[in-house]
């Protein structure tokens, strides 16, 4: 017989490591349908007939974020043969919350109290005979991070569901609301499943906004049920839904007092309490903070002796994709014989272009191990926490600034952290705003334009960086005028674990998990554009006859590149290098890596280095400073690579508003250069007054409207306001 | 008085939640019930780490205004 188990637990409890553990390799991710939470699945090792489903860590199984929502969902439809329960030993008072609530569901559930060894430690003691006695169903000790006891748990939770048998808990809550569910229950009974008609009712009780479109209730026993609930809030004076969670919370005060000793209630600070002390102070929180990413970035990125990322992307572009992999396609493809033309493709469209994608391949992968350990030791939460009351002033949450921060290294893996954020309009507005920050890959790019127009300026890197933050403040104010965008970013409600030292596996999982979409990329898309691109450059007519071409301004991507210049003269590409940086434009949608490659091959050098200083001279005389950097900032700014458009529109789930993200990026970025070239290249002397100048000069303008014109207001709040006047 | 005026590691016991939306149930989901003891940690202009239950909770400024001690 197959067995369905489901994971749940509250966030931080340890229930991915538990999966991990039970789970190995055989693990299938996806999304539930419809939203974009993750969905993970694995079949349990050595027991091929039981799947692991991992439901979202959640709190409760209210109706109020879209993780409880999914998850309550599952639990209530597809009905699990069991639930494999993972609480938190050393918070056990807030953990058993949601164990309460899952028990309530009449499925059969297995209790684990992870982190035993850390209670222990404590000097705490917690009784599972006595916690069992009293949720009427197994309970297990394990450790998940030393893997003990997990598989056990599982075999439990099995042999559980076998013998479907199902927990049926003492009387939680106080006299008269046992009753009203009891009155409930009797209303209900006809159309729900006996096993879930308490769970149900305690849900029509509470007045769950999505019970009533499941249930589908007549008019009079919608009456009816309300009459009941109206009845016991007027005794109690509170309204259904706090009386149910304050109850809940007192009958779990009394299990933790009888299942569990506490050594002490001493009010001393935690180890983990004195490091907040100091990385969340008020002064020194920032500092601290740039301080630790300066070293992270240098490790990753920077060019110093301790920079393992650039050591590791320099050995990969000079001598695995410069030398090795050359080499050895070389030696096969020359014994072969094969045709010149298919040698050229091989050679350079297919191994030149993924080269040069899988060279960042070390760069991101140190940058990523770095951030998800800052993540699995508990940093990353603290700073979401003190970027909160930064990033609030422009319309976004501190839960914005991780995706930006993965995003520095790849946009993929940064808009995919998105998910993380509850609200739906601080989610769309991260996505819209997540691509604006220069990744690894836009770096070649500011490097070929500082060194070969700006004398090397470090300024120019610097700038972009502060171009790219300011894309997204100037978006967040603007954006956040719009009605769809309209109201407060979500309150500020987060969860600090503990600091604990990161677990390798954990840090290996979520590194490969980011750089994976990263490396996946090369395999598919830009191996196919790197093919169609070769293709496009290397052929062509002269002399009406259609062939490959020696002189690649002839080509079909020449032909291309001319057809569509006119569209970026306003901004300043014109002249001989118009084509080449339209060109060059088109190819950074297949990775922004492309830009330095296309600018390469159009100058006539096969090969170039990572920041092209083969052909510095070349740009130099077809660049002014001002087109040069009118051409960087549309390249940092407009749509990004094809792989992250690609996870934008997995991550909005929504056509239209994937092509209104892109749409805006390509527009804002359009709008900046022009406005740049045109307004910066008049005040140097480089450009002349002309039509343009006043379209810029209506542009600027129209982006101070927008940025202080008074935003469009909830209706909500409207009301609000009028209720508050007649009060008065 | 709101919890924003609270001192610093000093344990206080939740009188009432004020306001009537999905916030304050999820406060409650967290361990933010009357009568339970809280303590802040730590406080940034208005934003705190607090501790309930055990855990400890940051919250911005504007709810942390909503619970009264």
């Amino acid at each position: 017989m197959e067995i369905k188990i489901a994971l749940a637990g509250n966030p931080n409890s340890g229930k991915t490591t538990l999966f991990n553990q039970l789970t190995g390799s055989r693990q299938r991710v996806g999304n539930w349908p419809g939203v974009t939470v993750e969905k993970k699945e694995g079949t349990l090792k050595g027991e091929n007939q039981c799947t692991i489903q991992d439901l979202p860590g959640i709190y409760s199984l209210s109706p109020y974020s879209l993780e409880e929502v999914v998850s309550r969902n599952y639990l209530v439809n597809e009905k699990p043969d069991a639930i494999l329960n993972i609480v938190d030993g050393t918070n056990i008072e807030r953990n058993l919350y949601l164990t309460t609530q899952l028990l309530e569901l009449g499925i059969p559930t297995v209790v684990c109290v992870n982190m035993m060894d850390l209670v222990k430690r404590n000097g705490d003691q917690i009784d599972i005979d006595k916690l069992s006695e009293k949720l009427d169903c197994p309970v297990v000790s394990i450790s998940a991070l030393k893997g003990q006891g997990t598989k056990e748990a599982a075999l439990k939770a099995i042999k559980t569901a076998q013998a479907h048998q199902v927990p049926r808990m003492d009387k939680v809550y106080a006299k008269n609301v046992e009753a009203a569910l009891e009155q409930i229950e009797a209303i209900l009974s006809s159309s729900v499943d006996n096993g879930m008609l308490r769970w149900y009712s305690i849900k029509v009780f509470e007045r769950d906004e999505r019970i009533h479109e499941i249930l589908k209730l007549k008019e009079n026993e919608k009456k009816e049920i309300e009459t009941i609930i109206q009845k016991v809030e007027n005794e109690m004076d509170d309204d259904s839904e706090s009386i149910i969670t304050s109850q809940r919370y007192d009958h779990i005060g009394q299990i933790v007092q009888y299942a569990v000793k506490k050594k002490s209630e001493k009010h001393a600070l935690s180890v983990s309490d004195k490091i907040d002390k100091i990385v969340t102070n008020r002064i020194l929180a920032l500092p601290i903070f740039i301080a630790i990413m300066y070293v992270v970035y240098t490790i990753a990125m920077g060019s110093t002796s301790i920079s393992i990322g650039t050591m590791g992307t320099d050995w990969a572009n000079d001598v695995l994709f410069g030398e090795i992999v050359p080499n050895f396609f070389d030696g096969i493809l020359t014994s072969l014989h094969v045709n010149d033309v298919l040698y050229g493709l091989i050679m350079d469209g297919i191994l030149g272009g993924v080269g040069a994608v899988l060279g960042f391949v070390p760069q991101i992968l140190v940058l990523f191990i770095l951030l998800s350990v800052m993540e699995d030791i508990g940093y990353m939460s603290r700073v979401a926490f003190i970027m909160d009351r930064i990033f609030r002033r422009f319309g976004l949450s501190g839960k914005s600034f991780i995706p930006m921060l993965v995003a520095t290294g790849c946009g993929v893996p940064g808009i995919m952290a998105s998910r993380t954020i509850e609200q739906d309009r601080d989610r769309k507005m991260t996505i819209m705003t997540t691509g604006f920050i220069p990744c690894g890959a836009k770096m070649p790019i500011i490097g070929l334009f500082a060194g070969a127009v700006f004398g090397g300026s470090s300024l120019v890197a610097t700038s972009a960086f502060v171009i790219g933050i300011a894309a997204v403040i100037l978006s967040g104010i603007m954006l956040k005028k719009f009605k769809a965008f309209a109201g407060e970013p979500a309150p500020f409600v987060m969860e600090l674990p503990s600091y604990h030292l990161p677990s390798l596996g954990n840090v290996v999982r979520a590194t490969w998990e980011r750089g994976w979409s990263f490396i996946k990329r090369a395999g598919s898309i830009i191996l196919l554009s790197s093919i169609v691109l070769w293709f496009l450059q290397g052929f062509g007519f002269t002399d009406g006859q259609f062939g490959m071409v020696a002189d690649n301004n002839t080509s079909l991507l020449a032909n291309i590149g001319n057809a569509l210049a006119w569209i970026f003269a306003p901004l300043g590409w014109i002249g001989d290098m118009a084509w080449k940086a339209t060109v060059a434009t088109f190819t950074g949608l297949i990775a922004k890596e492309e830009v330095v490659n296309t600018f390469g091959v159009l100058y006539n050098f096969a090969e170039v280095s990572e920041e092209g200083n083969e052909i510095w001279t070349l740009i130099a005389r077809d660049f002014t400073p001002i087109a040069a950097y009118s051409f960087m900032i549309f390249n940092l700014l407009c749509a990004p690579c094809f792989a992250a458009m690609g996870a934008i529109k997995r991550e909005m789930n929504n056509p239209k508003w994937t092509l209104a993200a892109i749409g805006y990026m390509c527009v804002f970025a359009y709008v900046s250069s022009l406005i740049v070239y045109q307004l910066g290249g008049l005040i140097l002397g480089e450009v002349t007054f002309s039509i343009w100048t006043i379209v810029a000069l209506a542009l600027l303008a129209g982006i101070l409207y927008l940025l202080f014109r008074p935003g469009y207001k909830p209706k909500t709040e409207a009301i609000d306001i009028q209720k508050i006047s007649i009060a008065k | 008085m709101p919890l924003t005026f609270a001192q610093l590691n000093q344990e206080y016991v939740i009188v009432r939640i004020t306001g009537q939306d999905k916030v304050r149930a999820h406060l409650r989901n967290l361990g933010f019930v009357e009568n339970e003891k809280v303590s802040v940690i730590q406080s940034i202009q208005g934003n705190l780490i607090v501790s309930i239950k055990g855990v400890r909770v940051a919250l911005d400024k504007s709810l942390a205004n909503r619970i009264m001690i």
